[in-house]
């Protein structure tokens, strides 16, 4: 059983991002990037089936610019057999990923195909979705549980207020939920070892593909800055100001 | 005669409730009840000069109180004494690009100046896991290391200037930003470390560092604990350390249980290094792993990918103070100079596992510092004060051992209350005789932190 997990390149989540003068975009410039944390626990799912005895390869995906080479060897370092980088300038959106992997699993014919439920980039929560439709295959989406069963997928979905347990045919597409797993760190012999593992290039005009944007940013606006708070001398205050300024109380 | 304080304080700025009292009147130690007789907080210098004047003249005595995450004992008030809080003196009140110096009030909180540094660009490198707490005046009262000193130094290496008020009530503004100022005893660094036994820090100077270069972490898996120093001179001989810290296992399972975090290895193993430094030298430190590997140091090691798996790495070192918290830690603060730390660790380590048989002990540390943290934890069973007597009879042949090395009792942490009765392990009696004089000097009535130190 082959398992595809496309990987994202993504700001690490730990820096605090800025918001370039003319409102085009964040800024980019010298900010670390990483694997995007939800393809991460993508990656983990993927080498447990392996270690399972479930799966027998484990192909990473990465669509961008060359840069995301760097967060393709992590995967191999996790444990991924081997990566295959669609490599584009584009500025990547949904549509345009989701159509470069449906043609990659034409060639690949992937069984299960594990997507993190969105990036923390843009928060679009729609490649793993868009891939199946166009791939025509059955999803289990915000997976927070995934048991192969009679040759098929168990999945329990996080959903609002509740959990939903889903089996689907394979093959099939996964989105991985936070719960799912608590991805491992990279050992450094492995991380020796990936460096010997196969990462092959290919463009998206290789795959026929056009991966141009559709969707155009018309202007991003940092959050609103939060107000200093203020220090109540008194409850009495506190309670003025909770029914005066605030207006929570009556 | 507490009343006068009504007076020298505006109102809300002066308590005796009970829970206040409870409240300012301990630090992180949990041996010593707390008892102060009033806990105030002053909103500026005279405030201070007068409380200082008033508490002369009437033998009152003061306890100068941070953030109170002190693990000596240094700001607890349990003989009546007025608690001096400095929570409501915390403004960031200057800033001089070019001299890279922040002026800021003694109760400013660590992390937030260090906030404000990286605001900046720059950075406040003193860091350590209580950073979110602690004051900057409790960190020069304590000369507070922590978890970065390898490259950074102490707190003591970025304070460039000190308004203090002396225990005798005088204003000392002692060396103003200067880098080189060459007139003469340098007071600013008599305060830094004074614990509070000299007179209150009431406003500093703090100078800035760049904005260090990126980070990885990786966290080092090792067998024996002697062979985590032969990986320490295998790194330091070819890459910048940041960071070189060093845990047991006994350590990871209690924040791991505590936090509910995976084991960083695939394996666990008796001992664990965590280093820091330059991305840009990831290379260098990978061929160091290998060779560590080849020499049979180390077995296993993870390396962060991102910031965010950096800062979970640390979280394994950073958590331990408050993992082993609820086993009331019986806490040694204790270094030596590297080149002596070999026959230190093993002189230790039997001394621990003859004197202490019965008790679950936690080791780590700064040990890229030379600085070790032997915690002794308390079995469920036993009562507290039973089990303080039983370190405290035990104390002094760790100590013994230290001073044969002429090591410190107290690398950071102070010497408070808890080691008080153990200074003459590491200070001479012609040296503590000088600190005697010093303080009769600026202390003359004997009020600032009477029984702490000396
Ligand atoms: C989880 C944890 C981790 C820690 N890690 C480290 C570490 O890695 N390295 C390290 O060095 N320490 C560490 N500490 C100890 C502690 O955080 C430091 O000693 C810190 O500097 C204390 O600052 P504070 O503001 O809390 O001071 P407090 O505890 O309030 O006071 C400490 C001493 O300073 C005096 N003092 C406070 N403010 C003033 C003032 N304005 N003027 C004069 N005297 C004053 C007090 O009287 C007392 O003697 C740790 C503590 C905890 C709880």
């Amino acid at each position: 059983m082959k398992v595809m997990v496309p990987v994202k390149r993504v700001v690490d989540a730990n820096v605090k991002v800025r918001v370039k003068p003319d409102n085009t975009g964040v800024d980019l410039t010298n900010v670390k990037m990483a694997v995007n944390p939800f393809c991460e626990i993508a990656i983990e799912e993927a080498v447990r089936l392996t270690e399972a005895g479930l799966a027998t390869e484990v192909v990473a995906v990465a669509v961008g610019t060359s840069a995301c080479q760097e967060q393709l060897r992590t995967c191999l370092a996790l444990g991924a057999d081997r990566a295959v980088l669609i490599e584009t300038d584009e500025d990547v959106q949904p549509l345009g990923i989701a159509k470069a992997l449906k043609a990659l699993q034409d060639k690949e014919n992937a069984d299960i195909v594990i997507f993190g439920k969105q990036s923390i980039d843009g928060d679009n929560s729609q490649t793993g979705q868009m891939f199946a439709a166009l791939a025509g295959m059955p999803q289990g989406t915000f997976a927070s549980e995934v048991t192969p069963e009679d040759g098929k997928l168990k999945v329990t979905r996080e959903i609002d207020g509740g959990l939903q347990t889903i089996s689907v045919s394979l093959p099939a597409v996964i989105t991985t939920d936070l719960r799912l797993n608590e991805p491992r760190y990279a050992s450094l012999p492995n991380i020796m070892k990936a460096k010997k593992k196969p990462l092959d290039t290919m463009s998206a005009a290789d795959l026929g593909v056009d991966v141009a944007p559709t969707v155009e940013v018309v202007s991003v606006e940092p959050p609103e800055e939060r107000q200093a708070g203020v220090k109540v001398e008194t409850v009495d205050e506190l309670v003025d100001k909770l029914r005066n300024e605030a207006k929570v109380i009556t | 005669m507490l009343e006068a304080l009504d007076e020298l304080f505006s109102p809300g700025c002066v308590t005796r409730a009970a829970d206040d009292l409870a409240h300012w009147g301990r630090d992180w130690t949990t041996a010593y009840k707390a008892a102060p007789s009033a806990v105030v907080f002053p909103k500026s210098i005279h405030e201070v000069v007068a409380l200082v004047r008033w508490a002369g003249s009437h033998g009152v005595a003061l306890v100068p109180s941070g953030g109170r995450t002190g693990l000596s004992g240094g700001a607890v008030a349990n003989h009546g004494e007025v608690v001096v809080s400095f929570d409501r003196m915390n403004a960031i009140s200057d800033f001089r690009p070019a001299d890279r110096l922040v002026t800021c009030q003694a109760g400013v909180v660590t992390a937030n100046l260090q906030g404000f540094a990286t605001e900046q660009g720059l950075s406040y490198p003193v860091d350590f896991a209580s950073s979110g707490s602690s004051q900057i005046g409790g960190n020069i009262a304590t000369n507070a290391g922590g978890i970065k000193v390898i490259r950074y130094g102490l707190t003591r290496d970025w304070v460039a200037g000190l308004t203090v008020v002396s225990g005798s009530g005088e204003i000392l503004e002692c060396n103003q930003g200067l880098i080189k100022n060459a007139t003469g005893y340098d007071l600013r660094h008599l305060f830094v470390g004074s614990e509070g036994t000299l007179g209150f820090i009431v406003e500093a100077q703090m100078r800035l560092a760049l904005a260090p270069p990126p980070q990885r972490v990786m966290v080092l898996g090792v067998p024996r604990f002697a062979d985590i120093l032969e990986v320490l001179s295998a790194m330091q001989a070819r890459l910048v350390l940041s960071a070189f810290e060093f845990f047991a296992d006994q350590a990871l399972a209690k924040v791991m249980a505590h936090r509910d975090l995976q084991s960083p290895l695939s394996a666990r193993v008796a001992f664990y290094a965590l280093i820091e430094f330059d991305d840009d030298a990831l290379e260098e430190a990978t061929a160091v792993f290998e060779h560590c590997v080849a020499s049979g140091w180390v077995v296993d090691a993870v390396l962060s990918q991102s910031d965010t798996q950096a800062g979970q790495l640390w979280q394994l070192r950073e958590a331990i103070s408050e993992s082993i918290a609820p086993f009331t830690p019986y806490k040694n603060d204790i270094s030596v100079c590297i080149g002596d730390m070999p026959g230190f660790l093993d002189a230790v380590e039997m001394l621990v596992a003859r004197e202490y048989p019965d008790f679950e002990v936690c080791w780590y540390g700064h040990i890229g510092d030379g600085n070790l943290h032997l915690n002794i934890l308390k079995p469920e069973s036993m009562d507290t004060q039973a089990f303080y007597a039983r370190c405290h009879e035990i104390s002094p042949k760790v100590f013994q051992a230290v001073a044969e090395k002429n090591g410190s009792i107290s690398a950071e942490h102070g010497v408070g209350l808890l080691k008080r009765d153990f200074l003459g392990f590491s200070r001479s009696p012609a040296e503590i005789g000088v600190m005697r004089g010093l303080k009769g000097v600026l202390d003359p009535h004997g009020i600032m932190n009477p029984g702490k130190l000396l």
